[in-house]
């Protein structure tokens, strides 16, 4: 298995090496210093600031420094934006909001929408299995925006003003558990409800595909309860795609939330990556991409490793 | 032969879901509305930009409260005061035009006594509205009869001033005002309809190319195998990992600045890039099992040459798969215009959708839901015919499809 | 079953360390209700909002936006500050005992005030902040002529003292920067004493003194924090913040300064403020309240409902919500506001927001008649009362010229007698016309530059609309704020949109933007230039205040509006909301350094 592993890393290395030409040449059509002037500048200023910011550089040689700094772990580098903080210390500030946000979300979308498409495929060609469908449907034909636009305001504004208590918090972040609902359930909910369209979808078709296998007929036949051949088998014989979904949109979720972060004031990765893309923070950019692509050739890798813990017929090779 | 793909298996079952049949109607109706509208010209760029009444107006079940009435009336008596004043009159009033109306055909004279009554008139009105919303908490439109007789003059003058237009004009301005105004006034319906027009293209150039450089890539990659395969999977991995909405934002500022930079080309290419990685995928995975299958293994042992087995027995076996999956990257494109245009990198000029719930984002707290419930109503309507249509598909092609 | 446990459990492990794992910090949050906690309830807490990403850095040199300027403000202190109470603007001394004194208006003597002490920070010995001294204002303004600190305002010392521009020069290029050589125009004489030497009688020199670009900061805390000063602020302010309480783009926390120097709530007052109950509190020892918090907002409408969640003291209400807060035509507060103790106060800006036109482009651009007249078409055909009134619900002000109003030289109702504001579409087609392209005909499409965010995208479509009512096809480019610099400092934008918010409340400021010498990059994105105007200018910079000077400065005004290198133009005034329980407001957007004074009700 370790040779395997070590095998795919290696495979992935062209990959990563890539991701962060494109990231650094993408970034690198528009030029930053004039987003770091103040008033009434000079030629030389210009080409001074230029300099300090390590843009006289050849491209291929701020590439270089970029492979190592990644490849040594190194993010030291300073921010352009945030003056004065590493891109290190950013990224470690903005991760914690982020999976209090995502984590969560991912947990309730995935165990809904798990069940509901169980009991779809169980009823499949019903009333029940064609209304759940066309729920999830209507779910997802609106768009993200205005479900957050009219959800803060309907779910925490007008209904903390009608209780006269304060359930969902309009705007802002707290650590701690105790905070939790008060900060995130309302922006969890409002994902929860986006995401569960598609996850119920695929997740209906997983299930469809395998209640007509065999072994359910079997079951069936022996006379096992209906509720033990929902959740027992054919939950088991899911898994694989299952755990495929999730591990594919694990790494995704973090930036996914930016708008939710934008409205809700949580200061996450999403608002920190975009914010860093529009101020032209290069260094923030790249380090924040660079992370992005290692979690995701990993969670790749993870779940191949996993296949073969749950199915025993795949093997590593 | 179109005569018996009708009758095929697959067009029966097709046409046995009666909703799938009802959304693929639907989506017609939209495209035929886009062809329409570029060819035929009847909603323009021009005309969705043009102001066409007063600012904010609620669509046909709103009510204008009174307040607001008295600002209405007094910006067309304005208007008409301000080309009165103008240096050369006569040709400052013929310029004049508001949407359908223009000002009436009087002479100069009589249109400043009307415009001296109108402002009479609203001097009049203006505090004694003023106090009345200032002492009840909301402004409802409960009005003493003396000041509703006085307000219903005043807008008298109004329309002495700009005539009501009259036949085929008064039903197109009906139309046009049958879903409000915004906040420079213009039309809510008619920028909406013309966003279809948007939004049908992004849709189907994206959906499309997207879907094209994905099936070429991915049949290529597991047919011939090797170093092309090497190369397309490095490809997309590639791209696949960098985040998604990342990878628009950053594709779309690169466009700033170019002569693309107005036109809809940087919303395609972020788009593009972005989405052929899945269809790549798929149709990489479906090549690789149809190639171990024994009819193909067989073609290949009688010599049939290499591309003559992908245009006939790969491509249309895989066909379905491009179908379902333009049908979802449609979608996608659409949902994806909607953020894009909130971080002001999508449509930049003339209206969408993305950019009516962008624009209306505010008026949701100051209850008016207009703008931002016809653009997701139009929205709503044809993603959700899309939904339905690609499930359908499915169903069809590939009921065993995870 | 076990490894879809696992993988839960796994999820779950995150969700709790995501919880708990905030590095250890309390993060602030300024959403809370004011009062919690049995401890805080003697604590008296101010919530505020920052509509924007926050501030970049907090180090003064580094400055650039009112941003910067705001969260600065608190922590550090310039030599002058404005009166708080007194209109119009006036400066009175901050930092030092008196008002610096000069017998030849060339050569200064500064004495500073006796007792003021750094905030207490580790960078001092035993932790106690040490006591300022003159040497520190010296050094303070030294580290703006560093270039490897990467400043942003060297302009306010350019050519102003003797000496400084030469070291500055001499010390860049030298291997080390060395900060304790001479410079001419800087004199110590002893430890709360020196004097300063002018090059010319340069007008806006006290003005700068009560920027915040010129605090005075310890080099101790310099040395320490090297990079990391701007997040780690040590001044002499009124509050201090730790590192830490600073979160980027959500939040800052300030605490009460208890080391801060004898300052005291102003007797000096307007007539109307004894109405207002800002008289009441003269005499109390500053600050008042014992924690700042800010938020900061990306968008309105979080910032517009927790303002009215009663989550936040003041707010400058978001045009859109406008409408709710006030009756549009009398502008004032309605009665569902009034009636839950809210007040309001509009604040006129300092502002000057105008359309340019880059004077070097081959179409736009040029002083032959031609080409002026087709600029004064443009400016002709652009509604400025439209703009204000479907953006700004008409409590903009329009005026002519590019003095805002309140300062000397801003023409009698706005209306200058050389101008071309529009709409006037007849004498805009006229103009069109004279200039060689009836109604637009031959007139290629014209390429205009705006920042993107807020309604630009909006406004731009209502320019496009009233450009094509005269047959000029506008090409509008929205980019990113700092494209659109690198576009105009380059001189590619023939037409672009911008603002100036004064710096002082002085015309010179705003005149400069037309100065020939400051050309792109420098501030005169136009590159206006005119021989006569710049004559003008020079004599004006060292000129004192009179009547004579007033002149002078309309002559300029009505001298650029002829030739029409800009349309406009502009002022914003912000209406505030100001909450029931929030004592001594009299907001301003002028000077930045008055949360000091603010008090809040338990």
């Amino acid at each position: 298995m370790w040779a395997y592993l070590f095998r795919r890393l290696a495979y992935n290395m062209p990959v990563y090496l890539g991701v962060i030409l494109l990231v650094m040449a993408a970034l690198r059509v528009n030029d930053p210093v004039y987003a770091y002037l103040g008033k009434n500048v000079t030629e030389e200023q210009i080409e001074a600031r230029r300099e300090s910011m390590g843009l006289k550089e050849p491209f291929l040689a701020q590439y270089a420094v970029m492979v190592k700094q990644i490849a040594t772990l190194d993010f030291d580098t300073m921010s352009w934006r945030q003056q004065g903080t590493t891109v290190g210390e950013l990224m470690s500030k903005a991760i914690w909001p982020s999976l209090a946000l995502t984590v969560p979300a991912l947990i309730l979308t995935s165990v809904i929408s798990i069940c509901v498409s169980i009991i779809a495929a169980f009823f499949r060609g019903r009333t029940i299995d064609r209304s759940l469908v066309v729920i999830a449907v209507l779910g997802m034909s609106i768009s993200f925006l205005v479900y957050i636009i009219v959800g803060q305001y309907f779910g925490a504004y007008l209904l903390n003003e009608k209780l006269n208590t304060e359930i969902f918090a309009i705007h802002g972040y707290k650590s701690g558990i105790l905070n939790w609902p008060r900060y995130c359930l309302l922006p969890v909910l409002i994902s929860v409800i986006v995401a569960m369209g598609y996850d119920t979808r695929f997740y209906r078709a997983v299930m469809v595909e395998e209640s007509n296998r065999d072994y359910i007929t079997t079951a069936k036949a022996k006379g096992a309860s209906r509720q033990k051949i929902m959740f027992v088998h054919m939950l088991k014989n899911a898994m694989i795609p299952i755990v495929t979904r999730i591990s594919i949109t694990l790494p995704f979720l973090i930036v996914g939330s930016i708008l939710l972060e934008v409205y809700f004031g949580i200061p996450g990765m999403g608002q920190a990556l975009i914010s860093a893309v529009t101020n032209q923070d290069f260094p923030v950019v790249q380090a924040f991409t660079a992370v992005f692509a290692g979690l995701y050739i990993l969670t790749n890798l993870m779940t191949d490793v996993m296949y073969a813990l749950l199915d025993p017929r795949v093997r590593l090779s | 032969m179109i005569k018996r793909w009708w009758n095929s298996r697959t067009a029966r079952k097709f046409r046995q879901n009666r909703l799938a049949v009802v959304a693929l109607f639907v989506i017609s109706i939209y495209i035929a509305l886009a062809f329409v509208l570029m060819l035929g010209g009847f909603i323009s760029l021009e005309t969705s930009d043009q102001r066409i009444g007063s600012q904010v107006l609620p669509g046909f079940l709103g009510t204008v409260l009174p307040q607001k009435r008295l600002d209405n009336a007094l910006d067309f008596i304005d208007d008409v005061d301000r080309a009165l004043n103008n240096r050369d009159p006569e040709q400052a009033l013929g310029e004049l035009t508001i949407g359908f109306r223009s000002v009436a055909k009087l002479p100069q004279p009589e249109l400043r006594k009307l415009v001296d009554q109108g402002f009479e008139k609203y001097d009049h009105l203006a505090p004694i509205l003023d106090e009345l919303a200032d002492s009840s908490q909301v402004t409802t439109g409960q009005l003493s009869d003396e000041t509703a007789t006085e307000l219903t003059e005043l807008e008298g003058i109004v329309d002495q001033l700009w005539p009501p237009p009259t036949g085929w004009q008064a039903t197109k301005e009906g139309l046009a005002l049958v879903f409000g105004t915004d906040r420079q006034g213009r039309s809510i319906s008619m920028r909406a309809v013309y966003s279809v027009k948007v939004a049908i293209q992004v849709g189907v150039v994206t959906a499309f190319i997207s879907v094209l450089i994905g099936s070429v890539l991915g049949t290529a990659a597991a047919f011939f195998g090797g170093v092309v395969d090497h190369v397309v999977t490095w490809l997309y991995t590639t791209f696949a990992s960098i985040p998604n909405l990342v990878l628009l934002v950053l594709l779309a500022h690169m466009f700033t600045e170019s002569q693309f930079e107005n036109t809809l080309v940087p919303v395609y290419v972020a788009f593009c890039l972005t989405f052929w990685i899945g269809p790549c995928r798929v149709i990489r995975g479906e090549t690789l099992k149809l190639k171990e299958l024994e009819y193909i293994q067989a073609a290949t042992a009688i010599g049939f040459s290499r591309p003559y087995i992908m245009v006939k027995h790969i491509i249309p076996n895989a066909a379905h798969l491009m179908l379902i999956n333009f049908s979802l990257l449609f979608i996608g494109a659409i949902k994806s215009e909607v953020i894009l245009s909130f971080l002001g990198l999508g449509v930049k000029r003339g209206p969408s959708w993305g950019i009516m719930i962008k624009q209306s984002g505010q008026e949701v707290v100051n209850g008016f839901f207009w703008q931002i419930g016809t653009a997701t109503g139009f929205m709503f309507v044809l993603v959700l015919a899309f939904n339905i249509l690609s499930d359908a598909l499915q169903d069809v092609f590939d009921p065993k499809h995870v | 079953m076990k490894p879809c446990i696992s993988v839960f459990v796994l999820a779950l492990c995150a969700l709790f360390v995501g919880c708990n794992g905030d590095g250890g910090t309390d993060t602030p949050n300024p959403g809370d209700p004011p009062v919690q906690g049995s401890d805080s309830s003697a604590e008296k807490v101010l919530h505020l909002a920052m509509r924007t990403a926050g501030p970049q850095s907090l180090d003064p040199i580094r400055g650039t936006s009112v941003y910067d300027n705001r969260a600065c403000n608190p922590v550090y202190e310039t030599l002058l500050q404005y009166s708080y109470l007194k209109r119009p603007l006036q400066l009175e001394p901050l930092l030092l005992s008196e008002m610096p004194t000069s017998e030849d208006g060339l050569t200064y003597h500064f004495k500073l005030k006796k007792g003021v002490h750094f905030h207490d920070d580790e960078c001092f010995e035993d932790g106690k902040g040490r006591e300022l001294v003159a040497s520190d204002v010296i050094y303070s303004w030294k580290r703006m002529a560093d270039e490897s600190n990467n400043p942003n305002g060297w302009w306010l010392f350019e050519n102003t003292y003797v000496g400084f521009d030469e070291y500055r020069k001499a010390q860049n290029d030298a291997a080390k920067f060395d900060y304790d050589a001479t410079v001419d125009g800087f004199k110590i004489i002893n430890d709360h004493e020196f004097q300063v030497t002018l090059k010319e009688k340069v007008q806006r020199f006290l003005w700068t003194l009560a920027m915040f670009q010129l605090s005075v900061v310890p080099h101790e805390a310099v040395d320490m924090y090297g990079e990391r000063f701007g997040r780690h602020p040590v001044g002499t302010g009124p509050y201090t913040l730790k590192e830490g309480d600073w979160q980027p783009g959500t939040s800052l926390l300030y605490h009460k300064n208890p080391n801060y120097h004898e300052c005291y709530y102003p007797e000096e007052h307007m007539p109307e403020d004894v109405d207002a109950g800002l008289t009441k509190p003269a005499g109390t020892k500053l600050p008042i309240v014992d924690k700042i918090e800010v938020t900061m907002f990306e968008q309105d409408q979080p910032m517009w409902l927790q303002f009215n969640a009663k989550k936040l003291d003041f707010i400058e209400v978001p045009a859109e919500y406008f409408e709710q807060a006030f009756n549009k035509r009398s502008r004032k507060i309605t009665s569902e506001f009034r009636q839950k103790g809210y007040t309001a106060q509009p604040v006129p800006l300092l502002d000057f927001i105008f359309i340019g036109f880059n004077m070097e482009d081959p179409l736009l651009g040029g002083y032959s008649e031609k080409n002026t007249k087709l600029r004064q078409a443009i400016c002709l055909a652009l509604d400025w009362e439209e703009r204000n009134d479907t953006f700004y619900n008409n409590i903009n002000i329009i005026y002519d010229g590019m003095i805002p109003p309140g300062l000397d030289g801003h023409p009698k109702d706005g209306e200058a007698k050389t101008s071309f504001r529009g709409p006037d579409v007849t004498r805009a087609k006229q103009l069109l016309a004279e200039a060689g392209y009836p109604n637009g005909e031959g007139l290629p499409e014209i390429h205009y530059y705006v920042g993107q965010g807020g309604n630009s995208q909006e406004q731009s479509e209502m320019l496009r609309r009233h450009l094509s009512q005269i047959g000029v096809e506008l090409n509008v480019h929205l980019v990113p704020f700092p494209t659109l610099m690198e576009d105009v400092d380059n001189k590619k934008a023939p037409m672009f949109a911008f603002a100036w918010g004064s710096d002082y409340p002085d015309a010179e400021n705003n005149l400069q933007l037309f100065y020939g010498p400051n050309g792109s990059p420098g501030s005169n994105h136009f590159n206006y230039k005119n021989a006569e105007f710049d004559k003008m200018y020079e004599q004006i910079r060292t000129m004192p205040r009179s009547d004579e000077r007033t002149k002078i400065l309309e002559q300029m005004r009505d001298l650029v509006l002829a030739d029409a290198p800009y349309a406009g133009s502009m002022a914003r005034t912000r209406f505030y909301l100001v909450s029931p329980r929030l004592k001594n407001a009299k907001i301003t957007e002028v000077f930045d350094n008055w949360w000091k004074y603010l008090d809040v009700e338990e």
